[in-house]
């Protein structure tokens, strides 16, 4: 498994620039929009080719010095490929009448707040922790939130930038959202 | 515990060639809490899996039925299912999911007890309850019986419960078929996933229990996207020996059920596709003929253990992208919460000690097929669901359901395997078969042993 970085809080290197920090914000706004309108063929031009996108399965733990997440244990373990094959597939036209699950649509909105974008010991490549609130609304349910931090590696290349890993942990133990296949 | 209605409707009605089921049987209240009382207090539930608590002093909190409890393995090795409350005033011990401690200690008063649930320690004990205080009086409670088997522990608030391996009976065959067939055993990937589905606990328990119904349309995207191995692949696996897969239902009896579901090959040795080939010895070396018989050429194999443990062993292709191919175990435990509200842990075993890069991958391939965000279980979700909402109302509410398929299902002749084997993949007979054993518990005569568990 490459590109996927699971981030060690103690290690907290120094903030990037203004201008990077800005830069990487707009970036991550506009990555949530095309999430958000399933705008899944954008989505992945703006994603590396060795992409993870992670979420560990969260626990209580009895060492409150420990991270409340057990860092061999997956909830979601995909890659850009999986993603564009067995995820957004899903949603061509070609699959209305069988993907159950897509048709209607579960209806996401991103809420991305608390952006810290910091150097990593490769140029150009940026560990960038966020908080994040996605809901969910399916059909007529009322909204469901999914609370998270999430852990992001952004990298600059000639032509703009890219999303390399994303690794995102639940704030709950017990997951209760409206429907889990969406990346957060 | 709510106050039970004296005249209870009547739920399952089997009569003259017709199986019904009333749909209140999953989302009455009044159902609900006699589930509770009759089902959950009397039959053995699994609680965890020996490899989340190897080492003495090892804990996972979890629910028997509804209760909390710490499920710890203690200096002798024993492991002990234990009521998570102090026996003073009755807080909470343990608030961590897991972990490792000798001794529990009440935050309230301080009482503490050691892992065996004795009651060792009482804070200014002779202050408080002057000379003479009886620790041995108010040890944890605890369920009267625990039990492993296959690695999978089980307990049961019931004292008159009958021995584990009894109540399991023909299905201790199937699970050893697949939990058994390692010499280091299985162990877990880590801790289980935890859920909230809004539905009742027998949406999933009824679907996993053995509906090869509706895979074809439920899960048709999944044969779209190559996710079940089709001719060309069986062609490099062995000769083809038919045009399509084959499948069989079986009922274990009380409750137990299993569906098993086969590739169309035959090879010259027993063949596990989709495990490393360097195990597939100790596979044959463990298993008895029967059991290798349902293991080899596996597609999948699922079932339920009444009331509420799902298992499945499952043989998927391209889970890795196109050419790929693995196996991989999951196993679930429900925990209803409400009548549309279920909990529901989720773990993956890989046998134990296997090749890293094989563990990470058996594990992708069960959460990208039927993990919370699996291709074939948020339709299996969807239907879940909706099952629930459709039921939000009053006139409809107390309607039934059908479970008449395969009514005629013939018994197999052709296979060497435990409990009552159908020549069906498409049947109904497991639902019948578990719903029979839910009516003995909830609506049957077995209600003298309904008081205390202790």
């Amino acid at each position: 498994m490459t590109g996927a970085t699971i981030p060690r809080r103690a290690t907290l290197r120094p903030f990037a620039t203004a201008e990077v920090r800005h830069e990487i914000r707009e970036f991550l706004d506009q990555e949530a929009e095309m999430i958000d309108d399933r705008r899944f063929g954008e989505w992945l031009s703006i994603v590396a080719a060795d992409f993870t996108y992670r979420m560990p399965v969260p626990v209580t733990p009895d060492n409150p010095a420990t991270p409340h997440y057990d860092a061999r244990a997956f909830i979601i373990d995909e890659n850009r490929g999986t993603l564009a094959e067995h995820w957004f597939r899903r949603y061509e036209s070609d699959m209305w009448e069988i993907a159950w699950a897509e048709n209607p649509p579960v209806r996401y909105r991103h809420f991305i707040t608390n952006v810290r974008v910091r150097e990593t010991e490769i140029e150009d490549t940026f560990d960038v922790r966020s908080n994040v609130i996605v809901t969910g609304t399916r059909q007529s349910d009322q909204p469901t939130p999914l609370y998270v931090e999430r852990f992001d590696t952004i990298a600059r290349q000639d032509d703009g930038w890219v999303l390399r890993a994303r690794f995102v942990v639940p704030e709950s133990t017990v997951i209760d959202f409206a429907q889990l296949r969406v990346v957060l | 515990m709510a106050v039970l209605s004296e005249e209870p409707k009547r739920i399952v009605r089997e009569e003259d060639g017709r199986f019904r089921v009333n749909r209140g049987g999953y989302f009455d209240r009044d159902v609900f809490e006699r589930e509770r009382r009759d089902l959950f207090g009397r039959t053995w539930l699994f609680v965890a899996h020996q490899s989340e608590v190897p080492e003495a002093g090892d804990y996972v909190t979890r629910r028997l039925g509804a209760d909390p409890v710490i499920v710890v393995r203690d200096e002798k090795g024993d492991i002990n299912v234990l009521g998570n409350t102090c026996r003073h005033r009755g807080v909470g011990l343990c608030r961590s999911d897991r972990g490792n401690a000798s001794h529990f200690r009440c935050s309230y008063h301080g009482w503490t007890y050691a892992n065996t649930g004795d009651l060792v320690g009482v804070t200014a004990v002779s202050e408080m309850y002057g000379p003479g205080f009886d620790k041995s009086r108010f040890p944890l409670y605890r369920a009267p019986q625990v039990d492993t088997f296959c690695g999978l522990i089980f307990a049961t608030w019931s004292a008159d419960a009958p021995p584990l391996m009894e109540y399991l009976g023909d299905a201790a065959w199937y699970l050893e078929a697949i939990c058994g067939s390692f010499d280091d055993g299985l162990e877990t990937l880590g801790a289980p996933i935890r859920t909230l589905v809004n539905t009742n606990w027998k949406a999933e328990t009824e679907n996993l229990g053995g509906d090869g119904y509706h895979t074809p349309v439920t899960h048709q995207s999944a044969f779209v996207l190559g996710m079940f191995a089709g001719p060309d692949d069986w062609q490099r696996m062995g000769t083809v020996v038919a045009k399509s897969y084959k499948g069989r239902v079986v009922d274990c009896g009380n409750g137990h059920t299993f569906r098993v579901h086969q590739l169309p090959v035959a090879t010259l040795r027993p063949a596990f596709f989709g495990y490393p080939q360097k195990l597939w010895p100790e596979i044959t070396r463990n298993l008895d003929p029967g059991q290798i018989d349902v293991q080899a050429r596996l597609s999948v194999f699922h079932g339920n253990i009444f009331p509420n443990f799902t298992i499945i062993d499952n043989f998927k292709t391209d889970t890795e992208g196109k050419g790929s191919a693995t196996r991989y175990i999951r196993i679930t435990q429900q925990y209803p919460i409400a009548p549309n509200v279920n909990e529901m842990l989720w773990w993956g075993l890989v046998p134990r000690g296997v090749d890293p890069l094989w563990r990470e991958q058996s594990q992708r391939a069960w959460l990208r097929t039927v993990g919370p965000a699996g291709l074939f279980q948020i339709d299996d979700n969807e239907n879940y669901v909706s099952f629930a909402s459709g039921h939000s109302g009053s006139e409809l509410a107390d309607e039934e359901i059908v479970l008449e398929g395969g009514l005629d299902n013939a018994i197999a002749t052709d296979v060497n395997w435990r409990g009552k084997v159908y020549d069906a993949d498409k049947s109904e007979q497991t639902m019948r078969a578990f719903w029979r054993e839910w009516s003995r518990y909830v609506e049957g005569g077995q209600r003298e042993s309904n008081g205390s568990a202790r």
